[in-house]
């Protein structure tokens, strides 16, 4: 068994003190202002049991939100809001693109389980559309709403290409995960990536992670799951329309659009300029045209 | 309809804090948005662990309460 040198240090069960730089424990990375931090969401591995929603709930101290039945097979949360900041997706399905495929039993189905989560983009459209400068990339690499500042005008909602942002109903503020900003300060681990017993979901250095999660990719392939591929990471889908990368990405094996994420996102700052030039246009040929029609004619008296 | 709770403040998170009463059971709260507090209150208040009256209503659709206002009780009040 690998046991971190360092678990040593640590042989009661009872502590008396926080581990420091204790992430090095439990994901054996040591957290450090000035590196890039993320989220290595292996989709294959990911078993359904909500164990990251309730250990984001619990650290973030967020309530429980959507109260009745969604009517969404084993999917309670529905989606992300500004309650809930970690939603695990099902996905049912006959098959699984190679993984499973033709071995399921007549009873069974299969399914695609997706722990979704605000994806910390690179170029983050949220943060550009926020007029408060409430949105602010943190010493992490990670983007984080700060609540003193928010003004709840909801310009980031739509800035969103994902659909991760929300504001509350009841504080009117902007909300969304914040990659435990608050733990990494203190060296820890995110709850949701700490608490996930398949290791579906890894944090680390963003480098490390695209690094393992390629050579996951090549293992799939080599076992003949073909459909498996990367989320997010630069150049693959959903690292499109000027969005750099993104730090919180996926390894999938369906399309996009069965996780409910977007097969091509964008930033909409990249639309403000041809908007702007299809507007000037208009008024424009507007003008131009009333210049003829109310023109006056020849012979007229002006 | 607004009620009232007394505690401690225990947690604080954004907007959002828990409150344990005297019995030891503890009720997670949203600062409303029109509430006399801001959240950059609470933190002071979870160091202090100071006790405080909570007027509140019950949050459609949340499993949880929005608080209204939070007034800080004087020592003599507290235990």
């Amino acid at each position: 068994m690998n046991m971190h040198p360092r678990a040593l240090e640590h042989a009661y069960s009872t502590l008396d003190h926080v581990i420091p730089n204790e992430s090095e424990l439990t994901a054996g990375v040591r957290i450090e202002a000035g590196r890039s931090y993320g989220f290595f969401t292996d989709t294959t591995v990911c078993i359904g049991c909500k164990a990251c929603e309730v250990a984001c709930k619990e650290w973030n101290n967020l309530p429980a939100d959507n109260i009745g039945l969604t009517g969404q097979s084993f999917d309670n949360t529905g989606a992300l809001s500004a309650n809930s900041w970690r939603h695990v997706a099902f996905v049912e399905k006959s098959g699984a693109n190679g993984l499973r495929g033709g071995q399921d039993q007549k009873f069974q189905s299969g399914w695609l389980m997706m722990s979704d989560v605000c994806k910390h983009c690179h170029n983050a459209p949220c943060l550009e559309a926020c007029p408060t400068g409430a949105l602010f990339k943190t010493e992490f690499d990670t983007v984080v709403v700060q609540q003193d500042i928010c003004n709840g005008c909801g310009y980031c909602v739509p800035a969103c290409p994902f659909g991760v942002i929300d504001v509350s109903t009841v504080d009117g503020k902007a909300h969304k995960c914040t990659l435990c900003y608050d733990r990494l300060k203190g060296g820890l681990e995110p709850a949701c990536a700490k608490s996930c017993p398949t290791d579906s979901i890894q944090f680390g250095e963003l480098s490390d992670l695209q690094i393992r999660a390629a050579e996951r990719v090549e293992h799939l392939h080599g076992i003949g799951v073909d459909s498996a591929y990367l989320y997010g990471t630069p150049g693959a889908p959903g690292a499109t329309g000027d969005l750099g990368h993104l730090n919180a990405f996926f390894l999938l094996i369906d399309r996009p659009e069965v996780y409910n994420l977007p097969a091509a996102p964008t930033r909409p700052a990249n639309r403000v300029a041809p908007s702007l030039a299809t507007g000037l246009a208009t008024v424009a040929a507007l003008a131009l045209a009333s210049a003829f029609l109310f023109a006056p004619q020849r012979g007229e008296r002006p | 309809m607004t009620y009232v709770k007394e505690g401690v403040v225990t947690i604080v998170q954004e907007s959002r804090f828990q409150l344990t009463d005297d019995n030891g059971v503890s009720h997670l709260f949203l600062l409303d948005r029109n509430a006399a507090a801001e959240p950059a209150q609470l933190a002071p208040l979870q160091a202090r662990q100071a006790r405080v009256r909570v007027t509140y209503e019950p949050a459609r659709n949340l499993i949880g309460l929005v608080a209204r206002s939070v007034r800080l009780l004087p020592p003599s009040q507290a235990r």
